[in-house]
Order: C-alpha cells, then structure tokens, then sequence
C-alpha cells in the first residue's frame, strides 16, 4: 500500500497542532540535546539551529505519520462496520 | 561513551577515558570547532527548517482544501457523521 492513499484524502485532515507532530517535535529535539551533550557542549545553549532542525523534522513527520494513523483506523473501522451490517444476527442485542 | 564514562569517572567507579569528541568518524581528520560558528551549517540548518514548516503548511492547507471539496462533492445531509 502507498503510505498515503488517495481516499485518505477524504478524511478530515489533522489540525497542524496535533500529537503526533508535538510528540515527535519533542523528540526531535530531546534528540539535538542528546547530540550536545554526548559532544560535551552546553545543552540548552549550543547547536540552536540544530535543536530547531531536528525538532521541525521530527513535527513534519510526525505530522504525516498521523494521517497515516488516521488513515488505517478508519479503514479498519469501516471494515469492522461493513461486517457488523452483513452478520446482523451475530449481533443482535439481549432483547432482540 | 568516552563522555559517558568520564562521568562514570567523575563518580569514582571507573577510570576515565583519554579526551575524544563522542562521534568520530574515520573521514574526519580534524576535531569538530565547536567556538567558531559554523556558518553554512547553521544556513542550511535554518534554510531547511523554513522549507520544512513553508511545505509543512502547504501541504495542511492543501489537505483541508481537498477534504472540504470531496465533502461537497460527496452531498451528504446528515449532521450525525462526518
């Protein structure tokens, strides 16, 4: 499967403010202060441009990832409902 | 790890290792200048973040476009689902 198909495009699109790009933005960075560090420079101070690379890095993949993810929980989901309306008796409630 | 077991030296356990920058590559004949700014790095570094976040929106824009066109597209009056 392509990492984005094209009816994935029918589902709302994440908000730019979303967790997948926080988290891995977040790591992006965590992963530039590692690099300061292991270097034996300033944590915080040093490789400014370097913090903000990674972490912009890592908020666009995160960003795509998450469509993705969006992407086959819907699918599945669909799936799951398709089967729901072809076996309604197997899912008859207690009543019915 | 030599920084990493200097600091396990600083602790007492183990003896510290001889001074060595962290990633040294066989290709890289001198030792990284970590006073002087590196200043095409620090460039492409902001250059390609700009282009990142600049594609990065885009491309949102673009989604939210499109998922409102194939919405109307699509013509369905219900208010109970998406």
């Amino acid at each position: 499967m392509a990492f984005l198909p094209d009816e994935s495009r029918s589902l709302p699109p994440p908000p730019l403010l979303n967790k997948g790009s926080v988290w891995l933005g977040f790591v992006g960075w965590l992963s530039a202060l590692a690099d300061n560090a292991f270097n034996q420079r300033p944590v915080l101070r040093a490789g400014v441009h370097r913090q903000i690379l990674l972490a912009s890095l890592g908020y666009f993949v995160g960003y795509h990832l998450l469509k993705r993810t969006e992407y086959v929980h819907a699918k599945v989901d669909r799936e799951m409902f398709e089967y729901v309306r072809h076996h309604p008796l197997d899912f008859q409630t207690a009543t019915g | 790890m030599a920084a990493g077991l200097r600091a396990v030296g600083r602790w007492g356990l183990t003896a510290a290792a001889p001074s060595l920058a962290f990633t040294r590559s066989a290709f890289v004949v001198n030792k990284p200048n970590n006073a002087q700014p590196n200043w095409m790095g620090v460039g492409l570094a902001f250059g390609t973040s700009a282009a990142l976040w600049a594609f990065l929106i885009k491309q949102h824009n673009d989604d939210v476009m499109e998922y409102e066109r194939r919405k109307q597209e699509r013509g369905h009056k219900c208010t109970g689902c998406s």
